[in-house]
């Protein structure tokens, strides 16, 4: 019996231990200014640069901060709802400090913004102020700094701030001068971009481009555009209205069925499609850098940072790239924003490590050292954007045609489930392509799909 | 205790030894162990049973964990409509009503199920040859080649899917090539139903073939040599060899290669993600699979109630497979005994 009763005392004591472990984690230790503070950054692609981060490291000898780098859809498909909804069952700090999330994902986010510390009611410590950041700051003052429609895209729609800005996708058209020459098309950037001033212009001048093509080519599905589909993506980021109309509602309004700017860029996309201008190489796959350096297509819709991937992918093709302005004027593919999880433990450290990561000093400096564009507005009236020449864009002034088509866009209400009807209609225009379904068909599909997706229907 | 049963039978070796005259054989080293342990009930004998508890569990700490602890969470939320990040409503069985009347759900389970039989019997025939030519005796650098069995099935699955996708490439890749060389009609592995399948099933059999062969050659080499001589004294060919010594001794590695093979080819995620199309699994979700919907549902339009619905769908159907499974090559195997 005694042993009994020793092996009780034994588990009561371990259980008192581990609760008290696990309580401890949600005390936060009083800290003084100079003690040691790790920033955990959950990153992906370009958002984050070593160089500024070793800056920072510098200026703070105190800061460490650990970022890691994960593919797209693991960090803003995943890890962060796992994160958001273990925080919300436990409400125990930790985990990230600071999550960069891409606007084709943030729909979601920007209806949850409870996952999210409120920039609002934080202010810059003056910590960075020898380095240009004012104390006090809090992020409505720093709305000003940036382009109107990319603030916008990281404010919950409660209207509190959930993120601010990294660099700018913008959207333009890049081609290749040697074969728009070798097919009796005008070659120079300004008499291109004069080609199309709409999309029905410019799928005309695609058609041109094929007449001229071989029928062993065609074969082998060379043609105009690396993927017509890329068009429809295009069209509606011209807009102002989406899937959803901005109802001054957290959810908004679902206008997929009824808006028209769908139906036309989904028409657009089909004519495109239709007239054999596509060579049907799907961005990202196998087959599409190897487009790049055999002439399988002429044109990409490039946004800036696809720039740096073209140079990478296809070095060989140096000089005969060029970029033009693309059709109607503006537009935007991709977008990030850097975000503090309700769950961190250094959420001051972050904001002031954000602030100063994302001024317009450093958003410069990335800009001339990796190719990615500003989102504050100061940065282009710098001579450094906006003189800007690419040699492998054959001296194209990549700042300038960038910079403008940028200051033209309008905010965009994206929506909670804006990434399940993107992939819809997607889906709906591929099987238009593969010649699976005819337009009309697919279009009645996709509805129906959409209809009864549980996204939509449970009220989420 | 085992062995030490054993230990009380004669052994092989004990049996040569006897060759000679009816001596009695020594006491085997197990059976001295155990006079000893029964002398000496103190020490760490006879703990034995306490102890072995504290040994096994780790595995069970870690089961409860990261197996039980999601199978009890799944089984839960699959009641409810549960968004992870979102609003939480109790909705009884309406996830698994809808579930059965979503045509998704079903095209997905067709293309698990031909992916499933593309990927497991052309591979099962492969392997079981594998292993035979890894048993003659007369192969130079065994282990070697036993290693590199192993190496498809440590290569990341990613890294897989990158090598594959070129080579299956519609426009430029290496198979289409070879295709054409034939002159036949280029093959659009991603849009084409059947071909995308195909595709899918190459990526699981490159990484399971040799893993197979090897849990088959592991077989085979236990099946007694004695077999052998007497069935080629007995005039058996090579073949009639194979077909009533080795098949039949195999019975119980292939009904296990089989489940192993059904539970985890029903779950196919990986290769149907990276073949492109992202998480619907193509235009017309043609590779679409049961855990790639799921996912979908779960990360795409963070249905996780519905995912999970989908979830335990999946464990009813494996086990319904596998049982089938069971019963036919149980069945295959008496008539082969036979």
């Amino acid at each position: 019996m005694a042993k009994f009763f020793a092996k009780k005392r034994v588990l009561a004591a371990t259980s008192a231990l581990a609760l008290l472990s696990v309580l401890s984690i949600g005390i936060e230790p009083a800290r003084s200014a100079d003690a040691p503070v790790k920033i955990t950054v959950w990153s992906f692609g370009d958002v984050i640069q070593r160089d500024l981060v070793r800056q920072y490291q510098a200026l703070h000898p105190n800061v460490t901060i650990e970022y890691t780098k994960y593919n797209l859809d693991d960090v803003n498909g995943t890890k962060l709802i796992t994160q958001c909804s273990a925080y919300k069952l436990t409400k125990k700090l930790g985990g990230p400090d600071i999550v960069a999330v891409e606007v084709a994902y943030s729909g979601k986010w920007r209806a949850t913004p409870s996952c999210f510390q409120d920039l609002r009611k934080m202010a810059t410590s003056d910590t960075n102020v020898a380095a240009g950041v004012k104390a006090g700051l809090s992020g409505s003052d720093l709305k000003a700094d940036y382009l109107p429609w990319r603030w916008e895209q990281g404010v919950g729609y409660d209207d509190s701030v959930i993120g601010i800005p990294t660099d700018v996708g913008g959207l333009e058209v890049a081609y290749r001068s040697d074969l728009f020459k070798a097919a009796g098309l005008p070659s120079e950037r300004v008499a291109v971009g004069k080609l199309w001033p709409t999309w029905d212009k410019f799928i005309e001048t695609g058609k041109k481009y094929v007449a001229k093509l071989t029928a062993a080519q065609k074969k082998k599905n060379f043609a105009f555009i690396d993927d017509a589909g890329s068009i429809y993506t295009a069209m509606l980021n011209q807009g102002t209205a989406k899937y959803y109309e901005n109802n001054g509602t957290d959810a908004g309004k679902l206008v997929y069925k009824t808006n028209p700017a769908i139906k036309k860029a989904w028409d657009a996309t089909v004519k495109a499609m239709d007239s054999g201008i596509s060579s049907k190489t799907a961005q990202f796959t196998a087959d599409w850098p190897v487009g790049m350096n055999n002439g399988k297509f002429a044109v990409i819709l490039s946004p800036a940072w696809m720039t740096e991937y073209i140079k990478a992918q296809a070095p060989t093709t140096k000089g005969k790239w060029d970029i033009a302005e693309i059709p109607v004027g503006g537009g935007n593919q991709g977008g990030t924003q850097l975000t503090i999880p309700a769950g961190s433990v250094y959420k001051q450290e972050a904001y002031d490590f954000m602030t100063w990561y994302l001024a317009p000093a450093q958003q410069l400096q990335m800009f001339k050292k990796f190719g990615l564009f500003p989102s504050t507005l100061a940065s282009y009236k710098d001579p450094a954007v906006a003189d800007f020449k690419d040699p492998f864009f054959n001296n194209a002034p990549v700042g300038k045609i960038y910079g403008d088509g940028m200051l033209k866009l309008k905010p965009i209400f994206e929506g909670t489930c804006q990434r399940a009807i993107d992939m819809a209609f997607g889906a709906g225009l591929g099987r238009v392509q593969a010649k699976k379904q005819t337009s009309a068909a697919s279009w009645t599909a996709t509805l129906a799909a959409l209809s009864k997706d549980k996204c939509l229907t449970s009220g989420n | 205790m085992t062995a030490i049963d054993d230990s009380t039978k004669p052994s092989g070796l004990s049996r040569q030894g006897s060759k000679g005259g009816r001596r009695k054989p020594a006491p085997s080293p197990w059976r001295a162990k155990k006079i000893q342990s029964d002398k000496n009930p103190g020490g760490l004998a006879s703990l034995n049973g306490k102890w072995g508890y504290l040994f096994t569990a780790p595995f069970f700490v870690m089961f409860l964990i990261f197996g039980l602890a999601p199978i009890v969470y799944s089984t839960v939320i699959a009641f409810f409509n549960w968004d992870p990040i979102g609003d939480i409503e109790f909705i009884g069985l309406k996830n698994f009503e809808d579930l059965l009347a979503d045509e998704r759900f079903w095209l997905a389970l067709g293309n698990t199920m031909e992916i499933w039989v593309l990927a497991t019997f052309p591979a099962l025939i492969g392997s079981i040859g594998l292993a035979a030519i890894l048993r003659n005796k007369f192969l130079r650098g065994a282990t070697a080649w036993r290693t590199v069995l192993l190496v498809p099935n440590i290569t990341s699955v990613i890294a897989v899917a990158i090598v594959f996708g070129q080579l299956f490439g519609r426009d430029f890749g290496m198979i289409n090539n070879v295709i054409e060389l034939f002159g036949f009609p280029r093959v659009d592995f991603i849009e084409d139903s059947f071909a995308s399948h195909v595709a899918i099933a190459t990526m699981i059999t490159w990484r399971w073939m040799g893993y197979n062969a090897l849990i088959f050659l592991a077989s085979m080499l236990a099946i007694p040599d004695e077999l052998y001589e007497s069935a080629s004294l007995d005039g058996a060919s090579a073949w009639q060899q194979f077909r009533y010594v080795t098949l039949p001794g195999l019975r119980n590695t292939i009904t296990f290669v089989l489940i192993v093979g059904t539970i985890g080819g029903l779950q196919v995620f990986a290769e149907p993600l990276t073949l492109g199309g992202g998480l619907s699994g193509g235009s017309s979700r043609q590779f679409s699979t049961l855990t790639l919907f799921l996912y979908e549902q779960a990360f795409a339009s963070y249905q996780w109630g519905y995912a999970a619905a989908v979830g335990i769908l999946i464990t009813f159907i494996v086990l319904i497979v596998s049982a089938i499974n069971f019963a036919i090559t149980r069945r295959l195997a008496d008539e082969n005994t036979r």
